[in-house]
């Protein structure tokens, strides 16, 4: 087999950013360079059956080594993030809800991706659980 | 969901956007799949991700397996909730007019598009060689489901191909080349 080079973290993500076009900053290759996968979430409506399938994802993983944030963005209901809906499944299921970052779209999409960049980069687990399972 | 002019839409299966969901030994990139990505996005297309079957029944440390350990039906009870989850979303793009396409896992027993992973005799413990499982033309299980549930609908079949990252041998360069080809063979 090949070696194994997944990175261990990924962001909630709206479909809004992962398709996003002007004025908002190329989320997905942000988090394509900075070595991040992908959850996608559902556009603004009702997708309580999805919300709680992806949280079930999001405590599997954090239940394994994984780090996973949350990137919102400013302007749309709840930041893009069914929060309202999200927070609750995650804390049913124990589980610390994501750092988030919010994209802002009233300023410089280029800063706007550098800014994200810096936090998916600086963001991670505390050493000893990366160590415990990676 | 509003009407909104017609759109390129890509379903993807979800490890093509987070490499995280592999079984251990499967990532081959970090997180994105980028040469899937580059070429859905440059020829126009938006991405709607698929849930990961695998991943929230047998979880993240689940061992390695083929189509028939996992065609039972709780497994498939569960890729059918998946389906009735994400359902209203890909019906309300087929509705509106958008051109809605499938990009699966080749040789996924979950994921697979034109090839699922084989072998009637594993089972017990997981001391198998590798490389002793077979390909086989056929759907996953996940897809089955999904397009079962897509049926049941009334939505007409999605034109679907795989990503083949699960063929035993990783070969990027003929994944892409068949990836391409299915892109811009399209009418």
């Amino acid at each position: 087999m090949n070696p194994d080079v997944r990175g261990w973290r990924m962001a909630l993500t709206p479909e809004a950013l992962i398709n996003s076009s002007a004025p908002l900053p190329d989320v997905l290759g942000v988090l394509d360079a900075s070595g991040y996968g992908v959850l996608q979430l559902p556009p603004p409506g009702d997708y309580s059956l999805l919300l709680a399938v992806i949280a079930d994802q999001v405590e599997e993983y954090s239940h394994h080594g994984y780090a996973v944030v949350a990137i919102g963005v400013q302007g749309l209901p709840g930041n893009g993030l069914h929060w309202r809906r999200l927070a609750p499944l995650l804390r049913h299921r124990g589980i610390a809800l994501p750092p988030r970052h919010i994209i802002r779209p009233d300023v410089d999409a280029a800063a706007e991706g550098q800014r994200l960049a810096r936090w998916l980069d600086a963001y991670d687990l505390p050493v000893e659980e990366q160590q415990r399972w990676r | 969901m509003a009407t909104t002019p017609p759109r390129k839409v890509a379903l993807v299966a979800n490890c093509l956007l987070n490499q995280n969901a592999k079984v251990c030994e499967g990532a081959r990139f970090r997180g994105v799949v980028s040469p899937v990505v580059e070429a859905l996005r440059s020829r126009g297309y938006t991405l709607l991700q698929l849930p990961c079957p695998e991943l929230a029944f047998a979880g993240a440390r689940r061992w390695w397996a083929v189509y028939e350990q996992y065609d039972t039906p709780a497994y498939r009870a569960h890729c059918r909730r998946l389906a009735q989850a994400i359902a209203p979303l890909i019906e309300g793009h087929i509705r509106n007019g958008d051109e809605v396409i499938l990009i699966g896992l080749d040789g996924s027993p979950s994921s697979g598009v034109r090839f699922t992973s084989t072998q009637r005799d594993w089972g017990g413990r997981p001391n198998h060689p590798e490389d002793d499982w077979e390909i086989e033309p056929r759907r996953g299980i996940w897809i089955e489901e999904l397009e079962a549930e897509l049926a049941r609908r009334g939505l007409p079949p999605v034109p679907a191909t795989g990503w083949a990252l699960d063929m035993g041998r990783f070969d990027e360069a003929g994944s892409r080349r068949d990836l391409e080809e299915f892109l811009d063979g399209r009418p």
